[in-house]
């Protein structure tokens, strides 16, 4: 046997590990998805979601989450960024003319998209999870508590989400940071099965055909929020 | 039919190589595209000029020692077609057409458009071949072999070395050519014996040698001459990973 250090540094070792991780993130945004749509439920049932989450096996359940994705979020972008710039080292000189036939803006801006949905994600855990942008929204703070049907005082997360939506700064950053994961996604999902090696001739168009789906169906479907504020859908 | 060529000419491995502009004139369209540079060569060579370097052997798209990159794409605009059959008759007079080499770090310049593909051979000298004794020509049909396996092994034996795909990769990545030839010898039953160590060290060795990791452009098999599917480098990362977690040596 190798060492596993040579094993681990290897590049295909490494596709592995940002396929397997991004794979858990993605399931991780349908949950989240499928979460955040109950907003069009009322008021009543978001809030009832928000509470159970942290409250679900004595709230240990939330941080075995976040502790997850957050092992799952530091290794895909570990590996992205060492591939990232192995791959950029493997041409030291360009060519001066170019002519793609298969690859596409999305697939070769892979590393920017994913760069700044980072950039996004660290700013949308201030502003939803930690209240430390635009506090005047935050759920957790006093006046903005909610009292479910079984008489339980939750915060307004509801609220928070329709507040938020309401000023167009918010909602113009979080469109376009849904569109650049759509970008990102409808390249991502079907290189990651390839990387696993679960693709033949049979099922790759299949697999092909998944990664737009997947990643118009969850840009879509998270933009439905600020879209349906908008346009007063939900108050 | 006259052409404008923007040709990379570089003296040397360690020279500073440039483009630089010839144009012909008189280019018959039954030409090959290595024979309209041959007709350019006599002419520079009738000037007192030095040559452009470039590989050719066989020139009936066989041997895998010519390349270049046609206008962005290496061996030029026709699938599935080497430089040296690629012919005239697929550009247009008053064409403007660059010629630049196969660029990745793993394949360094030598001259013009020469690269040196060093890095191939010694990939293939990591496990690029079967260590039991097979025996003389007529042996070979005393190990029968199903007709799915030897397709699928014929498939992969298909790839000449060229070097298109790592030229056609944005990550200069060898998967292509390597993925052939573990999944040629993977798929016959001489080959399983080192399957596994095979995956292995020709994998490692690709990164040795300094090619990118692959991110599934899929460039490589729109580029390549032979139309090797990506399909094998899938296989090639599952017996990678298998070699990781199951592999004996
Ligand atoms: C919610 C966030 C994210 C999800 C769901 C996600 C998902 C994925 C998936 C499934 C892959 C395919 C893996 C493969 O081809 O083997 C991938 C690739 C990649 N991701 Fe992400 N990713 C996310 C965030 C990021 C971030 C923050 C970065 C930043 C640095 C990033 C950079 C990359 C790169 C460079 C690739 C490689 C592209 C390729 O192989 O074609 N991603 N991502
Ligand atoms: S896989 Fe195709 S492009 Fe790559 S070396 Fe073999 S024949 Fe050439
Ligand atoms: S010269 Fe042999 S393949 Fe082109």
């Amino acid at each position: 046997m190798r060492a596993f250090g040579d094993v681990w540094r290897s590049n295909i070792f490494q596709k592995w590990v940002m396929a397997l991780t991004g794979l858990m993130l993605v399931l991780f945004l349908i949950a989240h998805l499928t979460g955040n749509l109950l907003i069009f439920m009322g008021a009543e049932h978001m809030n009832e979601y928000g509470h159970s989450l942290r409250e679900l096996l004595h709230g240990s359940a939330i941080w075995l989450a976040r502790g997850g994705l957050l092992v799952a979020f530091v290794l895909h972008v570990w590996s992205a960024i060492l591939l990232t710039r192995r791959n950029r080292a493997a041409r030291p000189q360009k060519y001066v003319k170019t002519d793609w036939r298969t690859s596409t803006m999305a697939s070769r801006s892979m590393a920017l998209s994913g760069l700044l949905i980072l950039v996004y994600v660290l700013y949308h855990l201030a502003h939803f999870t930690l209240g430390t942008v635009h506090s005047q929204y935050y759920a957790g703070q006093t006046g903005w508590e909610y009292t479910l049907a079984n008489g339980t005082v939750v915060p307004d997360v509801y609220r928070m989400v329709i507040a938020s939506f309401q000023e167009p700064l918010i909602t113009t950053l979080y469109v376009l940071s849904m569109v650049l994961l759509g970008l990102h996604l409808n390249h991502a999902v079907a290189s990651a099965f390839q990387t696993l090696g679960v693709t033949n001739r049979r099922i790759s168009p299949l697999v092909r055909f998944l990664g737009p789906v997947l990643g118009i169906g969850v840009a879509l479907g998270f933009c439905s929020l600020p879209l349906a504020v908008i346009a007063g859908l939900v108050h | 039919m006259n052409l404008r060529l923007h040709i990379w000419r570089q003296a040397g491995p360690d020279a500073t190589g440039m483009l630089k502009t010839y144009d012909v004139a008189n280019v018959s369209e039954h030409m090959s595209f290595l024979e309209m540079l041959d007709v350019l060569n006599e002419d520079l060579i009738g000037k007192g000029e030095i040559p452009i370097a470039f590989d050719h052997d066989c020139r009936e798209g066989i041997c895998g020692t010519c390349g270049m990159v046609i206008n962005g794409r290496p061996h030029g605009p026709v699938a599935k077609t080497t430089v040296c059959q690629l012919h005239m008759r697929t550009f247009k007079d008053g064409d403007e057409i660059y010629i630049e080499p196969w660029r990745a770090r793993a394949f360094p310049v030598m001259r013009d458009l020469i690269v040196d593909r060093g890095s191939f051979d010694r990939i293939m000298q990591t496990g690029g071949f079967i260590s039991v004794n097979t025996g003389n020509a007529q042996d070979g049909n005393t190990l029968p072999i199903s007709k799915i396996n030897a397709d699928h092994a014929m498939d992969a034996a298909a790839c000449i070395g060229c070097g298109a795909c790592v030229a056609a990769c944005p990550n200069s990545s060898a998967m292509l050519f390597t993925a052939a030839k573990v999944g040629h010898l993977g798929a016959l039953p001489q080959g399983q014996t080192e399957r596994s160590t095979r995956a292995m060290n020709m994998v490692l060795q690709m990164d040795v040698e300094g090619f990118g990791a692959c991110t599934n452009h899929l460039e490589c098999e729109a580029a390549c001459p032979k139309g090797i599917s990506v399909e094998f480098i899938a296989q090639m990362n599952r017996d990678y990973v298998a070699s990781v977690f199951g592999g004996r040596d």
